[in-house]
């Protein structure tokens, strides 16, 4: 009875461990960082990678989701760890806003240039010179269609 | 109207000048791995066994034998136990052993140092830049660098355990005056 009771006791320790270890209530998930984590021996994101050292990165990655770490806390470490280029997408601040806003820029001013260019193009077809017909004319085709009615 | 035309066609030129410079700059500076003769790629980094940093050039006078690993990697647990004992072999000799730790966590590198017990100096490269420099294309690699800074020596690609003989021919090569 009493080895049973131990056996019962330490199944409910060994459990009860990892179970307190774990964060309540997660700020991030192991899934919504994949796809925004690189590997770095292999060059593609977490999840389009089975590599020894995403498994390891993804290790970490829960560890820290369980200590209840918010996905910037652990952006953050893995940037202290990996460097920059571990981020999937550049950070949205200083030098690295370029990325960002570079494309952008890139489409308004095609845009601007496309516009411009069709605005030019519009115009250089110039006034419609077909000439009216006169008065009289207009009167004898419309007598002549009259006619054919 | 004409002016304008010119403008546009001067930011043109402009832009695709830029891009052909970019490229050209791209091309040159591209990391290419140092020959054997070679100089070794100087770096300095922060030691994951102790606090500071630790700069390869400061190292000049001495042989090194530099060995790039990562706690992910397989094989080099395999060959943690080798090193650990040449580096106590040859330490008498003036050889410094140095461990790169590649693409990792601190953490799991410190573990991955304690439970091999590795007591020779280890750094970390975590972006993998200074790998790149000297061409690792996997983990673990090791180099040998003689007392002038100049890599000597066969490059091992793999564990050293089982390339023993020319791992014996780089350590004796890197301790040749």
């Amino acid at each position: 009875m009493i080895v049973r009771v131990a056996a019962v006791a330490a199944a409910a320790l060994t459990l009860a461990g990892p179970a307190a270890a774990a964060c309540a209530k997660p700020h991030t998930s192991l899934t919504a960082l994949e796809g925004e984590i690189m590997c770095p021996t292999c060059h593609t994101t977490l999840d389009q990678s089975d590599s020894a050292a995403a498994r390891r990165i993804e290790h970490f990655i829960q560890v820290r989701i369980d200590q209840c770490a918010t996905e910037s806390d652990i952006k953050a470490d893995l940037v202290r760890n990996f460097g920059a280029g571990i981020l999937a997408a550049p950070p949205r601040k200083g030098f690295d806003l370029l990325a960002w806003w570079l494309p952008l820029g890139g489409l308004a001013v095609g845009a601007v240039v496309l516009a411009f260019g069709v605005w030019r193009w519009s115009r250089a077809r110039g006034p419609d010179d077909e000439p009216e017909l006169d008065p009289d004319t207009e009167r004898q085709l419309d007598d002549l269609l009259a006619r054919l009615d | 109207m004409r002016t304008l035309k010119l403008t546009g066609q001067v930011v043109a030129l402009a832009a695709v000048a830029g891009l052909l410079g970019l490229l050209v700059w791209r091309l040159t500076h591209q990391a290419q791995a140092p020959k054997i003769g070679a100089q070794a790629p100087v770096f300095s980094l922060k030691r994951v066994d102790a606090s500071g940093t630790l700069d390869l050039a400061s190292l000049r006078g001495k042989p090194v034998v530099l060995n790039f690993w990562a706690s992910w990697c397989g094989p080099c647990k395999g060959e943690a136990k080798m090193l650990e004992a040449a580096w106590q072999q040859y330490r008498a000799r003036g050889v410094v052993f140095l461990g790169v730790d590649y693409h990792d966590v601190t953490g799991d590198a410190r573990r991955f140092l304690d439970r091999h017990n590795i007591t020779y100096p280890t750094v970390q490269d975590g972006s993998g830049k200074i790998a790149d420099r000297y061409g690792v294309s996997a983990v673990p690699e090791t180099y040998f660098i003689d007392r002038r800074g100049r890599l000597v020596g066969e490059h091992i690609m793999g564990t050293v355990v089982h390339q023993r003989d020319a791992f014996q021919r780089g350590v004796e090569a890197a301790l040749r005056p």
